[in-house]
Parts: structure tokens; C-alpha cells; sequence
């Protein structure tokens, strides 16, 4: 697929930080919540800062939260083709969004939840994924989400529930490493059985993120530095894959220009580590 | 060569220059702009303020630590200056320059402030239709001079004010603000603002209240700024940048520039 076989490392592009995002060394591709560029984004009405990017060839990845494709409630359209909108202004080759719902019944549950590991579950969320891809206008991957509690009655592992997700829709994969880390600390998962499962060659890149340690629980809260046990699952995947790109994701409490640089430095000594 | 002046000498802070230069907003200009030199706080593209840190570490006086308490989450940058110029920490300030005699409170809040304005107009409509043309204006722009106060920035004030140079970006905020120009270049650019951040900031205040300091609030500071502020009140505000020493107006009316 053009466009994402190299993307290099890079940053999720948020309005706080748009200056740091474009001053610092070593981005080589960003992502934008979807959901967070509102208006015409079909004329062109991006953000400044955005703009500025494409211009100097920086690839922007839209990424969703809202689509809610793990839920039994129909996709609501509308979003998907706002997302479809985000990418085609912004010249995307692939959008993304969360192997979960955020929806039920109507209500919004504000989280990314995670979505039970039945057949029939699987179901539901294959119909869905295909409707959002046939609406959309590039490729869609996939996010694996961080769950802090595992429904009953599981038939599959997660990395079997994605194998299959990908089989039956031809998607693609973003695997977030921080979320496997989360549940292999909160849940039990092992990581690597995941990444022995799922189909590696469908990988459209990799999210890594920061979070924090509360006794016995790990909050992905995507405000705190980046764990050394994190950056170790990344290494575990670079073992098996050379992934095509690795992006930071930081949502709150940015930390000075240095330390997001340093960062950034460091998931790249991981990636490099492995292509010698 | 001119003797080191000695036991006179006084040092002052970029913060304390900007609140001599044009009062407390310029002041909350010059805390954000040594906070930001410092990396301490960001400012993002659409004028978002953000601490870098959750907390006030860093901070080298309460002004700048106000603001940084105020930035842990993000807030509007012409928000975060209006907060910081009129806080109790730019008070203290104040308090603080007056207790140096570096400012004076201004004369015109006397309650015959109301009495002396009618005073000039009946003068005017006076000079207007009488022979006494050209005494009765005259006198009416000089009891309005007058009405309007003495400069809130003293001659001591004034004489450390002069020594003050823009060295340095921060130094730069302090004289000419955010919207002003130095050597040519705008201020704004020098901390990667873009027009349309510096834009936000306030330029206009309805009243002046007594703890404002210099700048376009003195009719002395404004009548040696030439054009540049002095000739229409409505473009001197607290975070304009009319100087108060004479000869460094350059800066122009800060907060009413902004060209393209
Ligand atoms: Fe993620």
C-alpha cells in the first residue's frame, strides 16, 4: 500500500503544542484527532499549524475515537464521513480508529471500551467495519485498546480476535504498545502471545504512549513519560517486524520541547536498534 | 568619561521596567515573556497558554507565579494577561515601585475630577464664542492637561527607566510589548507569536484605575510620544506602549499596532 510503507517516528499533532510540534527535530509524520478539526475541513479550512506541515511534507494521519465500531448500535455515517473529510484535506493514505465502543443504548460513555471477544461480537463489529470502509476513502487500521477489566465468556485471545478482524475485513492494524503493556499489568494478557498472533505483515504503525503506576494498576493516561517497560514492548515487536511507523501519543501535561524530543529520541533508538 | 553613578544606582527587574514603561498590563507581557524565554510556559499557535510544569517551579517572582498557576491548564493568551495585570501580586507590584519612589499616584483621581472637566468645556464653548478665542482654548487644553495629572512615573522613576535597554527578547516585551517593534523586527516574531496571537492583546480599558502606571496614562509620557500615542486617548490603554521616557517611543502605540 503506498504512502505508509516508511513513515518514520512521530508525534500526535495537538493544538497546545502545535509550535513544539513543528519546531522539533525528528517528526516525520504526525496524526490529528479527527474529531478535533471541526468546519470546513473539506475546503481546506485546517488548522495553521497543520497546514504548515503538509507543506513541508509531513504525512497527517487522521485518527478517530468516536466511530464506536464495536458497538451494537448502527455507525453513525456522519462521523464516518467526517473522518473520510479529514483525510482526503489532509491528503491521508490511511485513517484509524479503536477496535472498541464508546456508545450504547444512546448514552456515551466517554472511554474507549473494550469489546467482548465472542464470535458474535465479532460480528457485529465485522459489519461495522465494513460499512465505515466502504464510506471511506483510504484505508482504515485498527487500534487495539487498553482495557482495565475483561468481559466473561471470552472465546478468543485478543491477538486471535484481530487476526480474524483483519481476515474477514482486510483491514489494517495499529498496534498501541502501551495498551498491551497496560493489560498484560492490569489483566494478565501476555504481550507477546498478542504479537504472535496477530498478522504482523497487516501492521500500519505503532502508538506509543506514557502513563502512570498506581499500586497495583497502570493508568494509560497518555500525560506521563513514556515507561522503559513500554519502550520493551516496542523493542519485542521491532524483533519480529520492522514497522512502517511509530508515533508518540501525549495528551495532557506536555512537557518541556527537550523532553518530548528525548522522547522521541529514545523510541527511535528502539526502531533503529533492530534495522542495524 | 561620566562617573559609575554609585549609591543611586538601582537595579531594575524586566518586569519592573515593563510596569514603568506602560503600566501593569505590560508588566503580565513581560512575566509571560521571561516565563516562555524560560521554557517554562508554551504559547500554541491559535494563543493557547500552557505551564510547561504542574508547578510553580521556576518562578522568579509572585507575578510570574500567578501566571504560572493560572497556565496549569490552558488559557487564552489575552485572557492570562488581563488576570495577571490585575492581580494582587501586580499590586503589590505597584506598591512596591511607589515604595522605591520609582512612581507617584496620579493627581487625577481627586473628586474635583468630574468639576475640572466641566470647568474646560464651559472654556472651550467660551473660547469658541467669545473674542477670547485664543486664550479660552489654550487654557482649557491646560487645565485638561492638568485634570488629567501628573505622570505616575517619577524623575527618579524615569532616570532608572533610561538606563533599561532591550539586550534581550524579555527586555524587548518590557519597552515595547508584544505588538511592538525592536531594531525593525517585531517583538511577537522573536517569541515565534504569530499576529494573530499578539493581536488578542487587550488594547483598550475603559478607566484607568489609580494603581496603572506609566505610559499613555500620564499626559506628560503621552505629549513626548509624539503621534505615536498621545494623539487619540482611544488608542492608550494600560497595555499600549507609549513610553514614558521620551526617547524611547520607537515602540509606538503597542497594543494598537498589528499591521497585516
Ligand atoms: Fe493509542
Amino acid at each position: 500500500m503506498a504512502g505508509i510503507t516508511d513513515l518514520g517516528v512521530g508525534i500526535g499533532w495537538r493544538s497546545e503544542i502545535d509550535l513544539t510540534v513543528e519546531r522539533l527535530p525528528g517528526v516525520d509524520f504526525v496524526e490529528v484527532v479527527a474529531e478535533n478539526l471541526h468546519g470546513d475541513v473539506q475546503r481546506g479550512h485546517l488548522p495553521e499549524s497543520v497546514r504548515l506541515l503538509l507543506e513541508r511534507g509531513i504525512p497527517v494521519l487522521p485518527h478517530a475515537v468516536s466511530l464506536s465500531l464495536g458497538g451494537a448500535d448502527p455507525v453513525d455515517l456522519t462521523r464516518v464521513e467526517h473522518l473520510g473529510e479529514v483525510a482526503e484535506a489532509v491528503g491521508a493514505p490511511m485513517v484509524s480508529d479503536h477496535v472498541c465502543f464508546v456508545r450504547a443504548g444512546g448514552l456515551d460513555s466517554g472511554h474507549l471500551m473494550p469489546v467482548p471477544r465472542t464470535k458474535d461480537a465479532l460480528d457485529v463489529l465485522v459489519a461495522n467495519v465494513r460499512l465505515a470502509q466502504q464510506n471511506l476513502p483510504v484505508p482504515l487500521a485498527l487500534e487495539n485498546v487498553a482495557a482495565l477489566l475483561e468481559w466473561p465468556d471470552g472465546e478468543l485471545s485478543e491477538g486471535q480476535f484481530l487476526a480474524e478482524l483483519v481476515e474477514r475485513t482486510d483491514c489494517w492494524l495499529l498496534v498501541d504498545v502501551a495498551n498491551l503493556y497496560a493489560n498484560a499489568r492490569n489483566i494478565g494478557t501476555d504481550p507477546e502471545r498478542f504479537l504472535d498472533e496477530i498478522p504482523l505483515e497487516r501492521l500500519a504503525y505503532v502508538h506509543v504512549a506514557g502513563g502512570v503506576d498506581h499500586g497495583d494498576v497502570y493508568h494509560d493516561t497518555h500525560a506521563h513519560a513514556v515507561l522503559p517497560e513500554v519502550l520493551g514492548v516496542l523493542d519485542e515487536l521491532c524483533s519480529r517486524v520492522s514497522p512502517p511507523g511509530v508515533l508518540l501519543e501525549r495528551d495532557d501535561n506536555y512537557p518541556s520541547d527537550s523532553e518530548i524530543a528525548s522522547e522521541l529520541a529514545a523510541i527511535r533508538a528502539v526502531v533503529d536498534a533492530h534495522r542495524g | 568619561m561620566v562617573t559609575p553613578m554609585t549609591a543611586q544606582t538601582t537595579q531594575l527587574s524586566a518586569e519592573q521596567a515593563g510596569y514603568l514603561t506602560a503600566g501593569p498590563g505590560r508588566a503580565a507581557e513581560t512575566a509571560l515573556a521571561r516565563l516562555i524565554d524560560a521554557g517554562l510556559v508554551r504559547v500554541s499557535r491559535d494563543g493557547l497558554v500552557s505551564a510547561v510544569h504542574q508547578t510553580n517551579h521556576g518562578a522568579t517572582t509572585p507575578v510570574e507565579a500567578r501566571l504560572l498557576n493560572h497556565a496549569r491548564a490552558a488559557v487564552r493568551f489575552d485572557a492570562i494577561l488581563q488576570s495577571t495585570a490585575t492581580s494582587t501580586e501586580m499590586t503589590q507590584l505597584h506598591e512596591h515601585l511607589l515604595g522605591r519612589g520609582l512612581m507617584q499616584r496620579p493627581r487625577r483621581r481627586s473628586p474635583a475630577w468630574v468639576f475640572s472637566l466641566g470647568v474646560a468645556v464651559f472654556l472651550v464653548f467660551l473660547g469658541f464664542s467669545t473674542p477670547a478665542f485664543f486664550i479660552g482654548v489654550p487654557i482649557a487644553l491646560l487645565f485638561f492637561v492638568w485634570q488629567r495629572g501628573r505622570g505616575a512615573v517619577t524623575k527618579a522613576g524615569k532616570e532608572v527607566l533610561r538606563q533599561v535597554t532591550a539586550s534581550d527578547r524579555v527586555h524587548a516585551v518590557a519597552l515595547y510589548g508584544f505588538a511592538g517593534k525592536v531594531s525593525g523586527h517585531k517583538v511577537g516574531d522573536l517569541f515565534d507569536l504569530s499576529q494573530s496571537v499578539v493581536k488578542m492583546i487587550p488594547l483598550k480599558k475603559k478607566h484607568r484605575s489609580s494603581s496603572d502606571g506609566g505610559g499613555c496614562g500620564s499626559a506628560s509620557s503621552c505629549s513626548s510620544c509624539g503621534s505615536g500615542c498621545g494623539s487619540s486617548s482611544s488608542s492608550c490603554s494600560s497595555g499600549s506602549s507609549c513610553s514614558s521616557g521620551g526617547s524611547s517611543c520607537g515602540g509606538g502605540c503597542g497594543g494598537g499596532g498589528g499591521g497585516d
